[in-house]
């Protein structure tokens, strides 16, 4: 700062104006106030290390600047002080930068100042004070309050009535005897309190403080504590005597790591006390008077007077909470927790500490208590607990704060101290060091202890109490009690100069909290899951490491089912000194939250360690690992997620590259996954090799469409376009290759061409995972050729088809479904285009057209597909719609096949596709309303359910209502049955009825855990509103 | 709670219960009891006690039988007819699912969930029954003719009366466990008696209906005679119905109490009328849930058949009860459809889910009918535009299928099974040849 003595030629605005004033020209008025003349020695310019340049070194200079005039004027009131303080501030020293320090951090403390200009001393010439000084000192002056008033009562025994209004505050010298008791508590706490403070922002490095200045806080708050008991027993009178009660703090009073103004947390207990004749009093007066004086505690600290208030204390930790008693026993606080305390309960009592009151009482409450602590997470639902404790703390963030938050939300305060406190309860049962009260302390023996890597716990410490100082400085400001970072420009410019960024601090202070809060993230999955594998990777650094038993109580309070299991694969994946070994080393601290957050834990786990020893050291995979954050954890939600996409991932591991690839999980199209194809199919002579690589492309492709589908990234109609896509290109692939090799074995001609007509879902567009393909196969002999030869290849050509498709492939199996075709099962696999066109005008059956309704082109022959769509236009677009006796035969099929369709054992109500509601109901109507109308109605003219349904709305012919009840369900119903696949790798027909299951199905639609019975009503809503609309709709 | 199963606990060594029953109802509101030891309570508060759901009307399916019931510390009672020492007592139970979470289809949670929406919305829903029931002599067979204990009348005094000693033992029965008796006379009709519980909560008074019923069954049979819910055992006599009033509260006051306004009934009250009259028909099939139901509803007299509402109408469906100066409190809606042979969960479920869509939907409340509705001709009352109620099990059922309010209420599950159960019913009805068709057809035709 010795640069700052400028030439005289400048100007004083100017070089006030450098110093870092905000309003140099008023800053300059402020120092020409008569109140501050004797303060300068030379008022025309800046003095090297004067006052200016003191003021310019605190948090807020333009604030300091005008505390100090107002602070100087209610000093000039007193001649003596007026001298001292003018003396100690117009020169350098500690003295005066701790006055002037608070100036600049603290309006609240600054008007005090004023109001108290006496006090400057205990902020001038502040020393750290232990628990015992900070309470003598507090005590003394209440007592010296009570014994005058009482005196004074004796005398003039109505002058107490009015003594808070009567007290003068304003330059009163209130520590003493004078006053109203109360009021005289509130003034000098505060005095210490400015102490504190003083210390506090004159720190050489402001983070450093954090202990010093939160466990001083914390002292006294106890002091207050018991100086309000002893206000309160002074208004009790003997009575008081009659019991002995102790105040056990909790929270942070209790850890002694408090804000500057935060809610004090205590619990009440007494027991009876020895009445003077020497028998114990009875439990119940004991307790009735051990009320009274804890209520009028918590009113003394917290009621609002003349000198302000202390803060609120809040005794709802207690048993039963705000309906519980306020004070109880020790015994029957034991009897609470054997019995009936829930797990966060437990985790509160971890803080608990006597501060006030009988010491032996509450020395005899802490030792019944502390056992109760460590055996919660023995406790049956700790697990469960736990999970949805920690799901509140991250969502009960108030949207409008949520961005400034310091305290909730991800990487918040609170989040620290979640996290330390509950590994404090998994391990703290077996090791005793780790039984701190403290989170700092609490942190440094977790790692100590080898629970905690040593640098994540150095590091999140450093986060913890930066964070922590950053909410000192805001609340010490106007002593609010807040967790929100201020969002005006002056108020961040004090934070971040506070903390000692000088150049851009609004700025900067913002920046260093985002880069905090990110590391919190970060540091906070580390420290649950890095010492895991810390324990099972034996590494030989100087980590230290959990032992095999904490491991496991570890990943059990974490959602493993199986932690056995589960060391074993860690095991698996992180030994040995290869370059996987080390990266898994590195990233399953982070998969494991992964895996933890979703329905299957364990699955996901199991399925990373399959997949990993495939790829082994594929320098892709691992790179992909490494840099792609992104994959690592899209892999990681998937596995635990999906037992259909784990089972693909295990058969083609190499499909884990598109989890990097931002393109990766957007389905392809039909063209580029039919070009795959016959590439794949190209490279290999023999068909049957051939088309098994092209299953292979479609085992990726089905890959894709899941990881998208599971990512929200792909609806119910890409899933079900691209699942068709898929499918009908492989067919097409497969067409090929059969047709040429049949020709190749019959004298290399081929004699017909040949088209696969998609049916019902597949020709909609609309298939699920795991779905039939319904098809017809038509065929047309090449001009010229004998109609029995054609008809025998065509025949050779589908029955080969249907085999090698029908073979175990590398992909998911494909059910090709003929059922549809002309006189069903007892019809022959393939006709001719000219049989098909005689046997639908001499034979068809109304159910016939009706399957005809989604008949589409999937593959073969362009031309020919054309030529049937054109044969089959008027029988499923008919001219004035079904006839009578069509309409009846509709009817009667689709009742009687609801009668006998429908599995044994299978519940009307939730069977998806066949029940009351399902999906079949759905269809049917749709497919009647177009059968009916068309033809007059072209937009109808379409295979797909849905665009057919929206197309019948849109023309007035379905109403809204019913038409979305249909809607509705139909898409649920579709969801949940391709959720099911996902889940479980296998059909399901009805909606789960086992909760897991529910619960896996119902989380992969989108809905928080926990809500399976939620979907299953939801479902049977939907289901019911659909049969109504379709019994209205489909038989009138 | 903690301190109420502590309590509990408690009694039960200092008052010597040995045998604890814990009841709950199915869905058509049958009384189910399983008895536990002691011992057995504090694992059953924790956990609940498992028993096969599916042999219970409406509560599982056969791959899911595994249920819970835990009981509810509040409902403890001992049950003095058991005689006092070695002492019985019983506690009502939520059924729960393995996994813990409640089960779709226990009528008690159906009830306390249409009592969760009311609070969401700030209400508590207060309920007082009068319940009508029959003495009969015993050895009355099914399928017999009855033969009731006395020929009196209403308020009659009956010297030496059968009815009265019994009614003066279930009232004391009744008070030793804490079920407050406002008023009991005799009926109408012979053998007829009511007994009217006092002002409560919904949930409290339907637990206490469901102890009041067997008590009554329990005191008669002690008494060597017969009670019986039956809505309408005789054809020429009125039937047994369960007059409710009902009143709704905003922490402690009335809403239903507005001075000044017509009849002192407020705009919310109008609206919950309302509400009851739009949705009446399809809660039918809940509050009159037997075919012998709709013989009552249709039997003429006091009983109301057509949704309507009035002041001082008996013929009325929903009834605004005189209002007594300076009592706004107990301002009260009076719905008459319902039938004592009701669950009483269910029941009040509908109602108070049907009255709540009138005050949030804000229904308009139609003029109040004065006339005698029974004695207008189908053309006034269609001028009126006067709605009936449904005429009988089979429309009740059909008018419900279409309800939503009903199926959300009840939730989709138990909606389904309630429907099932009654349609079978119904079915089983249809196939009977009774005594009227062989008089009238036998000989004629």
């Amino acid at each position: 700062m010795t640069e700052s003595v400028r030439p005289r030629t400048e100007s004083l605005p100017a070089a006030i104006a450098r110093l870092g004033f905000d309003d140099p020209k008023r800053v300059l008025g402020l120092l020409s106030d008569p109140a501050v003349a004797d303060l300068f020695e030379d008022s025309e310019r800046i003095e090297p290390d004067g006052l200016a340049q003191a003021l310019s070194r605190t948090a807020d200079p333009d604030d300091a600047a005008l505390a100090v005039v107002r602070f100087m004027e209610a000093a000039a009131r007193d001649d003596s002080l007026y001298a001292a303080v003018t003396s100690a501030l117009c020169r350098p020293g500690a003295a005066r930068d701790r006055v002037l320090g608070v100036f600049g951090a603290s309006s609240a403390l600054t008007d005090h100042l004023v109001a108290h200009p006496e006090h400057w001393v205990a902020a001038a010439e502040a020393v750290d004070l232990g628990p015992v000084e900070r309470t003598d000192r507090l005590v003394e002056a209440v007592q010296a309050a009570i014994d005058s008033r009482n005196a004074d009562s004796t005398s003039t025994p109505s002058s107490s009535a009015d003594a808070a209004g009567g007290t003068s505050i304003v330059g009163g010298s209130a520590v003493g005897a004078a006053g109203d008791p109360i009021d005289v508590l509130r003034i000098a706490y505060r005095e210490q309190l400015l102490g504190i403070a003083a210390l506090d922002v004159t720190a050489a490095q402001a983070t450093e403080r954090f202990e010093v200045t939160s466990r001083a806080l914390a002292d006294l708050a106890a002091a207050a504590l018991e100086a309000a008991l002893i206000i309160a027993r002074s208004e009790v009178g003997a009575a008081a005597d009659q019991t002995r009660l102790a105040i056990i703090a909790m929270g942070k009073t209790g850890g002694r790591e408090l804000n500057y103004i935060s809610d004090v947390d205590v619990i009440f207990v007494a027991e009876p006390a020895v009445s003077p004749d020497g028998t114990l009093v009875d439990e119940a007066t004991s307790t009735a008077v051990a009320s009274d004086l804890a209520t009028r505690v918590m009113r003394i600290c917290s009621t609002k007077t003349a000198a302000g208030s202390l803060w609120e204390v809040d005794p709802a930790l207690r048993p039963e909470g705000k309906s519980g008693p306020l004070v109880r026993t020790v015994e029957s606080h034991r009897t609470y927790y054997e019995k009936w305390a829930k797990t966060w309960e437990f985790q509160a009592l971890l803080k608990a500490r006597a501060v006030a009151g009988d010491p032996e009482v509450g020395q005899a409450y802490i030792e019944t208590m502390s056992p109760f602590v460590w055996q919660a997470a023995s406790r049956e639902n700790f697990v469960d607990d736990v999970q949805a404790m920690r799901r509140r703390v991250e969502q009960h963030v108030p949207k409008a704060e949520a961005d400034r938050q310091l305290k909730l939300g991800q990487g918040g305060l609170r989040d620290i101290e979640f996290s330390v406190q509950l590994l404090q309860l998994v391990h703290g049962r077996a090791d005793d060091t780790l039984r701190s009260r403290n989170t700092l302390e609490a942190l440094a023996a977790l790692s100590a202890g080898g629970f905690v890597a040593r640098d994540a716990a150095a590091n999140l410490a450093e986060a913890y109490r930066f964070l922590r100082t950053l909410e000192h400085r805001i609340q010490v400001h106007r002593l609010r009690r807040t967790h929100v970072l201020p969002s005006a420009e002056k108020d961040l410019r004090r934070l971040g100069r506070a903390l000692g960024y000088r150049q851009a601090p609004a700025e900067e202070i913002i920046q260093v909290w985002r880069g905090v809060q990110r590391e919190v993230r970060r540091l906070h999955e580390q420290i649950f899951y890095r010492p895991l594998l810390a324990a099972v990777a034996r590494l030989t650094t100087d980590e230290t490491r959990l032992t095999p038993s904490a491991a496991r109580e570890r990943l059990t309070a974490l959602g493993f089912r199986d932690p056995a299991g589960a060391f074993r694969h860690l095991e698996a994946l992180t030994e040995g000194s290869s370059r996987r070994a080390a990266l898994q080393r590195q990233l399953l601290p982070v998969m494991l939250g992964w895996f933890a957050d979703e329905a299957d834990p364990d699955a996901g786990l199991l399925a990373f360690r399959r997949i990993s020893d495939q790829l082994g050291s594929t320098p892709w995979y691992l790179r992909l690992l490494r840099d792609e954050g992104l994959a690592a954890e899209r892999l990681a939600h998937t596995l635990a997620r999906s037992r259909y996409a784990a089972d693909l991932l295990e058969q083609a591991p190499e499909c884990v590259q598109f989890l990097g690839d931002p393109r990766g999980l957007t389905p392809q199209s039909r063209e580029d996954i039919l070009r795959r194809m016959r590439a794949a199919a190209g490279r290999r002579p023999d068909p049957v090799e051939a088309i098994t690589a092209a299953r292979g492309i479609r085992r990726t492709e089905l890959f894709r469409i899941a990881v998208a589908d599971l990512a929200g990234k792909a609806g119910l109609t890409e899933v079900g376009a691209a699942l068709t896509d898929v499918t009908s290109a492989l067919v097409e692939v497969a067409l090929e290759r059969i047709t040429q090799a049949v020709a190749d074995r019959t004298g290399g001609r081929v004699l017909t061409r040949l088209l696969v007509v998609g049916m019902g879902r597949f020709g909609g567009r609309e298939q699920s995972y795991g779905s039939d393909a319904d098809v017809m196969f038509v065929h047309d002999p090449v001009p010229g050729v004998d109609a029995g030869a054609a008809q025998e290849q065509a025949l050779e050509i589908v029955k080969e088809l249907l085999k090698v498709l029908g073979q175990r492939g590398p992909d998911p199996d494909i059910e090709i479904d003929l059922d549809l075709r002309p006189e069903g099962k007892n019809g022959p696999l393939v006709r001719s285009l000219a049989s098909y066109a005689e046997y639908y005008q001499r034979w068809a059956h109304p159910w016939e057209f009706h399957a005809l309704v989604r008949a589409a082109v999937v593959a073969g022959d362009e031309d020919l597909g054309d030529r049937f769509l054109t044969l089959i236009q008027p029988l499923r677009w008919p001219e004035g719609g079904l006839s009578a006796q069509q309409l009846r035969e509709i009817r009667t099929l689709k009742a009687r096949m609801e009668a006998e369709r429908l599995p044994r054992g299978a519940d009307r109500k939730t069977h998806i596709k066949l029940g009351h509601g399902g999906l079949s109901d759905v269809e049917w109507v749709v497919q009647l309303t177009q059968l009916q109308q068309a033809y007059d109605h072209p937009t109808l003219r379409t295979t797909s359910t849905l665009a057919a349904l929206d197309a019948a709305m849109e023309a007035g012919l379905i109403d809204t209502e019913p038409g979305t009840d249909l809607r509705r369900a139909w898409e649920l119903g579709s969801r949940i049955r391709n959720a099911g696949v996902l889940f479980r790798a296998r059909r399901i027909d009805s909606v789960p009825s086992d909760a897991r299951e529910a619960d896996g199905v119902a989380r992969i639609l989108g809905m928080p855990p926990g809500s399976g019975a939620a979907l299953a009503d939801m479902y049977r809503r939907y289901a019911r509103r659909a049969r109504h609309a379709h019994e209205a709709l489909f038989y009138d | 709670m903690d301190r109420q199963q502590e309590f509990v606990l408690r009694t039960i060594e200092e008052r010597d219960i040995r045998f604890l029953r814990l009841w709950f109802t199915d869905v058509v509101g049958t009384l189910k009891s399983v008895a536990i030891a002691p011992a057995e309570l504090e694992g059953a508060f924790a956990e609940g006690i498992g028993f096969d759901g599916s042999v219970i009307e409406g509560f599982a399916r056969v791959y899911e039988a595994d249920m819970l019931a835990r009981p509810d510390p509040s409902t403890f009672q001992i049950l003095p007819w058991r005689g006092e020492n070695p002492g019985t007592a019983r506690l009502l139970c939520d059924i729960l699912l393995p996994d813990g979470t409640p089960s779709f289809s226990d009528p008690r949670q159906v009830l306390q969930r249409a009592l969760t929406k009311a609070s969401d919305l700030g209400f508590t829903f207060y309920t007082h029954p009068e319940i009508e029931f029959f003495l009969f002599e015993q050895g009355t067979k099914p399928g017999r003719k009855p033969k009731p204990v006395d020929e009196a009348g209403y308020f009659d005094h009956v010297p030496k009366g059968t009815g009265h000693d019994f009614r003066r033992a279930t009232i004391t029965t009744l008070e030793s466990m804490g079920i407050s008796v406002e008023f009991s006379h005799h009926e109408g009709a012979p053998g007829q008696n009511e007994i009217d519980l006092r002002y409560a909560d919904a949930l409290t008074t339907a637990d206490n209906i469901v102890t009041f019923r067997t008590v009554v069954k329990e005191v008669a049979l002690e008494q060597g005679i017969h009670a019986s819910f039956m809505p309408k055992p005789f054809a020429n006599h009125p039937g047994s119905g369960m007059h409710t009033h009902m009143s709704l509260f905003e922490g402690d006051q009335n809403v239903f109490y507005e001075p000044g306004a017509p009849y002192q009934l407020s705009k919310v009250g109008r609206q919950f009328i309302a509400g009851l009259l739009t949705h009446g028909a399809e809660i039918t099939a809940v509050t009159n849930q037997w075919v012998n139901s709709y013989k009552r509803l249709w039997g003429g007299g006091e009983a109301p058949a057509y949704l309507t509402w009035g002041h001082n109408n008996r013929s009325a469906m929903v009834r605004v009860p005189m209002y007594k100066p300076n009592k706004g409190q107990s301002s009260r809606v009076e719905i008459r459809s319902i039938d004592s042979a009701c669950n009483p969960y269910l029941a009040f479920a509908v109602i108070l889910a049907a009255g709540l869509k009138g005050i949030e939907e804000g229904y308009e409340l139609p003029p109040e009918t004065e006339d005698d509705v029974w004695s207008l001709t189908d053309a006034e009352r269609r001028a009126m535009g006067i709605r009936p109620l449904p005429s009988s099990l089979y429309e009740a059922i059909q008018v419900m299928e279409g309800s939503d309010l009903v199926a959300e209420t009840l939730g989709e599950q138990l909606f389904d099974f309630f429907l099932r159960n009654k349609a079978q019913e119904w079915n089983d009805y249809r196939q009977q040849v009774t005594p009227f068709e062989l008089k009238r057809y036998l000989r004629a035709l």
